[in-house]
């Protein structure tokens, strides 16, 4: 069992250089309350809410004109039009998310991006949740809106630990369940399950309109699998262990990885998921200043 | 003398050649063991690329590691520098600190080779000397031969050819006796790894396989501290037909008052064909021309000349030039300064019987042998003797000493049956039960037509044997050479050699109780021929084979009859003269023999001794040269190949090295 990291999972210097940048979701949203996000609701009661009187700071780009030149005076028309945005922070805890390299253990970076994302969504307004993917029935945080509520979401991550299988796949359908309003699900995973499962997950959340943001995190050694004598190979979920002459198998243990890799992709841009493949060896907050970046691009086009 | 470090011997050569070529499997295994454990996430992947590239990946690596100990295995060969080719094949054994050369200098070793126009034994020299030539600088090269059995270092090995000591002689080579002389000389002086190189035309009379002390010598080079390896160069190739010619007996005699010389020569072939053979027949320098008929491998030929008055002489026979020139040449010589007298020791009435029978012809009239009581025979009485006739109870003391010394000088002893069983030996025979005939009596089934008392007369008639009827007969008891048998595998006549003479054992009686052999048609041409052939014990001149001189003789000084000058009558035969005192030296019949010895029978001779065996009528192949070139060229491309397989390139990159975040 890692122990865990004492690096903190918020670092106020990586904080002052995101929050110039809000999180936007690409597609709209269903909060309850007014925000920065568009709403997939238009017309009637919620397109239009009222009439009231100007006053001195109000945007006077807002001024009914109309209504001025038949009354003469000056009324603001308000529309609920744009809403909150409900985040959901998927952190998959499973046994593999403990491997650790020489940039340190997955799940801490893992961490930190969470709790990084988390503070930026409830610091913008939005509301923000975490699901602890373990094979314990951990309890889940809703996404709440209110500044105490980041408090409970680092605890939480605090107290995350990897340990045990994959229970990713069932969590997502469980999310995508009992998720029924429109909302930022926030994956950041290893991935490494049952690749069809996965797809059919993915595929489940964004039938029902959510915002998928995968962060998938792999570690550079499994990539390049640079060895340079023989290793016993032991499974971080499982009892099951292999000796091998890392450079016999390294042609082909990468061919697999790669096939895996191509095909999570294609599934993610099959279903307009937002893919990131992110390597521990990268600095989180570049990682995470990218991925505002992007979103915020994507939202401007939109 | 040659006490060097063990790592130079063979075993160290051997024991350091098998760790460097275990070397990379044991790297191989360490690296294997030394495994570091890992926490891994991706096992998904690791256990479908482990299952697929499995079977692969282990052809790979047992490629590498085979080439990689073919590497090594190539830079060891090269660094020992080895053999290939030729008698000495792969010489792994690196180089030896003595290297022993046996060379077979028999008079059989001369026979041409066909179509090279050249000895076996100039044949073996010359593969011997070259490649001896190849570690001359770096092991002592010793020469021992076949003829003086002395071991002498040689400073070059091209200087084989050329040393008195590997020249032709008429000798017979003794095999076991040359390898206890180089055990000898290992052991004297503590010599290291040594080998045995052996030049030889496995003749089966010279190697002696049966011969008991090979048992003996196997065990004692075993218990050797260093490795000694033997190889052996068998000059067996083809060779054009060949005859030889010995004399067998040869007697001076009084014939019509006149003196005439009997002697019988053995023609033996390697044909089969019948031919008419030429023999020269030389006496005291006038050389005449014989023809006789030889119709198979054995020809015996008979021949008399008048010699007159003349007190002795000399003479030799000789075939036409063949496929070994060695074996053509006989030498002889007759002498008369002494008649032959028999000497008859009984009690019965039988005593006149035997004295006529055993009487020798004089000028003018025949001499009766002399006759004595057992109890009255004294040593004395053998002095002028040439036979003994003894029918009584064997000898004892004194007088059994003197009859031994009598048989070794040359005499001829029989002894006929005293009628009685008794315990008492003579040169390990004695007699045994009586045996009685039924109404058939023993009849005779056999006996040696060739040679010896009972053979063929010289117009070829048999003696009348077969008709001969015996109704008695006395067992003998031990093992002696039966020269005639009855029916039923008794033995009517049996001989004992010992020293230059020879002794009998006559089973039966020519009393009319015992056979009718009293009649004379058997008992007079039997004991006058052992009377002729008793003869030799007298005569002033001595018979010897070539190599077997006695060491008085050999210190004397000897000159050649032939060429009048001194000669070396331990290797070559001839006609010796020293004072008074004359000594016909021919090759041993053994040499005449052509009967080799089989490759398996050879190999097993050497028992658990490192042993290779070059047959070069079989292995007729160009003479060993280094083949380090072709070891080089074989590590170089080991390496190659062993470079090829671990390239980098050969192992596609799947994943780029460097990931970098994307966006779907």
């Amino acid at each position: 069992m890692p122990e865990p990291s004492a690096q903190p999972l918020i670092e106020a210097d990586v904080i002052g250089r995101l929050m110039g940048q809000p999180l936007l979701a690409r597609f709209p949203m269903e909060g309850s309350v007014s925000g920065h996000h568009r709403s997939p609701h238009r017309g009637s009661s919620v397109e239009f809410a009222e009439y009231r009187n100007y006053v001195p700071g109000d945007d006077i780009r807002r001024l009914d004109w109309r209504v001025f030149a038949r009354t003469d005076r000056y009324y603001l028309k308000e529309f609920e039009a744009e809403t909150n945005l409900r985040c959901y922070v998927v952190l998959d805890c499973s046994g593999s998310m403990g491997f650790t390299g020489e940039h340190g253990s997955r799940l801490d970076y893992a961490k930190r991006i969470a709790a990084t994302l988390s503070y930026l969504i409830i610091n913008q307004g939005d509301a923000a949740g975490l699901l602890h993917v373990t094979d314990k029935s951990e309890p889940e945080i809703p996404p709440r809106r209110n500044a105490s509520h980041l408090q409970v979401i680092l605890d939480a991550l605090g107290k995350a630990q990897s340990n045990g299988g994959t229970h990713l796949v069932p969590m997502l359908h469980e999310l995508a369940e009992k998720a029924r309003r429109r909302a930022l699900v926030v994956i950041l995973s290893d991935c490494f399950c049952n690749g069809e499962g996965l797809r059919d997950a993915l595929q489940h959340l964004r039938y029902q309109k959510h915002d998928l943001a995968l962060f998938h995190l792999l570690d550079p050694l499994e990539l390049d699998f640079e060895f340079d004598r023989p290793v016993r190979f032991v499974d971080m979920e499982g009892s099951q262990s292999i000796v091998t002459e890392p450079a016999t198998v390294r042609a082909e243990y990468q061919a697999q990885l790669k096939h895996f890799l191509e095909k999570l992709r294609h599934d993610c841009h099959e279903f307009n998921a937002d893919y990131r493949r992110v390597t521990t060896d990268q600095t989180y907050d570049q990682v995470l200043a990218d991925f505002l970046a992007d979103r915020a691009r994507q939202a401007t086009r939109s | 003398m040659f006490l060097e470090p063990f790592i130079s011997s063979f075993l160290g050569n051997l024991l350091l050649g098998g760790f460097l070529l275990s070397l990379p499997i044991i790297i191989h295994l360490i690296n294997r063991m030394r495994h570091k454990p890992k926490q891994w996430a991706a096992m998904q992947f690791l256990l479908a690329a482990t299952r697929s590239s499995t079977s692969h990946a282990r052809l790979r690596n047992l490629l590498i590691l085979l080439m990689r100990m073919l590497a090594v295995l190539a830079l060891f060969l090269f660094l020992q520098r080895p053999q290939f080719g030729g008698w000495l094949g792969w010489a792994l054994g690196g180089t030896p600190d003595v290297i022993l050369l046996l060379v077979d200098r028999s008079a059989s070793m001369e026979s041409r080779i066909t179509g090279a126009d050249e000895s076996r034994r100039k044949y073996a020299l010359k593969m011997l000397a070259d490649a001896a030539g190849k570690f001359e600088n770096k092991s002592h090269l010793v020469l021992l031969d076949s003829a003086t059995r002395k071991a002498h270092e040689i400073a070059t090995a091209s200087s084989l050819l050329e040393l008195p000591n590997t020249q032709p002689t008429d000798t017979a080579a003794d095999i076991p006796a040359m390898l206890q002389t180089a055990l000898d000389w290992l052991i004297e002086n503590k010599a290291g790894t040594a080998e045995i190189w052996i030049a030889s035309d496995l003749q089966a009379s010279n190697w002696q396989p049966n011969d008991p002390r090979w048992e003996n010598l196997v065990t004692a080079y075993d218990l050797l501290p260093q490795t000694v390896r033997v190889r052996l160069l068998a000059t067996t190739q083809k060779s054009p037909g060949n005859a030889s010619i010995s004399v067998t007996q040869l007697s001076r005699q009084q014939s019509s008052g006149s003196g005439e010389v009997r002697l019988t020569a053995d023609l033996k072939r390697t044909d089969t064909s019948p031919v008419t053979a030429t023999i020269n027949r030389t006496l005291n320098g006038v050389t005449t021309e014989f023809e006789t008929r030889a119709a198979g491998q054995f020809t015996r030929w008979r021949h008399r000349f008048a010699v007159g008055d003349q007190a002795g002489g000399w003479g030799k026979l000789e075939l036409p030039a063949d496929g070994n020139p060695r074996d053509n040449v006989t030498y002889y010589r007759y002498s008369d300064d002494h008649s032959p007298a028999g000497l008859v020791v009984t009690e019965s009435e039988l005593g006149p019987l035997w004295q006529s029978a055993a009487s020798t012809a004089g000028r003018d009239a025949r001499t009766p042998a002399k006759h004595h009581a057992p109890a009255d025979a004294a040593p004395a009485d053998l002095h002028d003797a040439t036979l003994v006739v003894w029918q009584a109870p064997l000898p004892g003391g004194e007088m059994a000493n003197a009859l031994r010394r009598f048989a070794e000088e040359g005499g001829r002893v029989i002894f006929f049956p005293p009628g009685k069983a008794d315990t008492a030996r003579f040169v390990g025979l004695g007699w045994g039960e009586n045996q009685s005939a039924g109404n058939d009596g023993f009849t005779v089934g056999r006996w040696d037509e060739d040679q010896g008392p009972l053979a063929n007369t010289e117009e070829g008639l048999l003696l009348p044997l077969a008709q001969l009827g015996v109704r008695k007969r006395q067992q003998v008891v031990g093992q002696a050479a039966v020269l005639a048998a009855f029916d039923d595998g008794q033995a009517l006549l049996l001989r004992q050699s010992i020293g230059q003479g020879e002794v009998y054992f006559c089973t039966t009686l020519p009393l009319l109780t015992w056979s009718e052999m009293g009649n004379g048609l058997v008992i007079v041409p039997m004991l006058q021929r052992l009377l002729a052939a008793g003869s030799r014990r007298l005569q002033r001149d001595s018979f010897a084979k070539c190599g077997e001189i006695g060491a008085v003789d050999l210190q004397l000084e000897w000159t050649s009859a032939e060429t009048s000058q001194r000669g070396d009558l331990q290797t070559q035969a001839g006609v010796y003269q020293s004072g008074d005192r004359w000594l016909v030296v021919n090759r041993p019949d053994s040499e005449d023999e052509f009967e080799r010895v089989e490759d398996s029978a050879v190999a097993g001779l050497f028992g658990t001794l490192p042993f290779q065996l070059f047959q070069a009528q079989r292995d007729d192949t160009p003479l060993p040269s280094e083949i380090w070139r072709l070891v080089l060229f074989l590590m170089l491309l080991a390496l190659m190949v062993e470079a090829w397989l671990i390239r980098p390139g050969s192992v596609p990159e799947a994943v780029p090295p460097k990931t970098q975040p994307a966006t779907a």
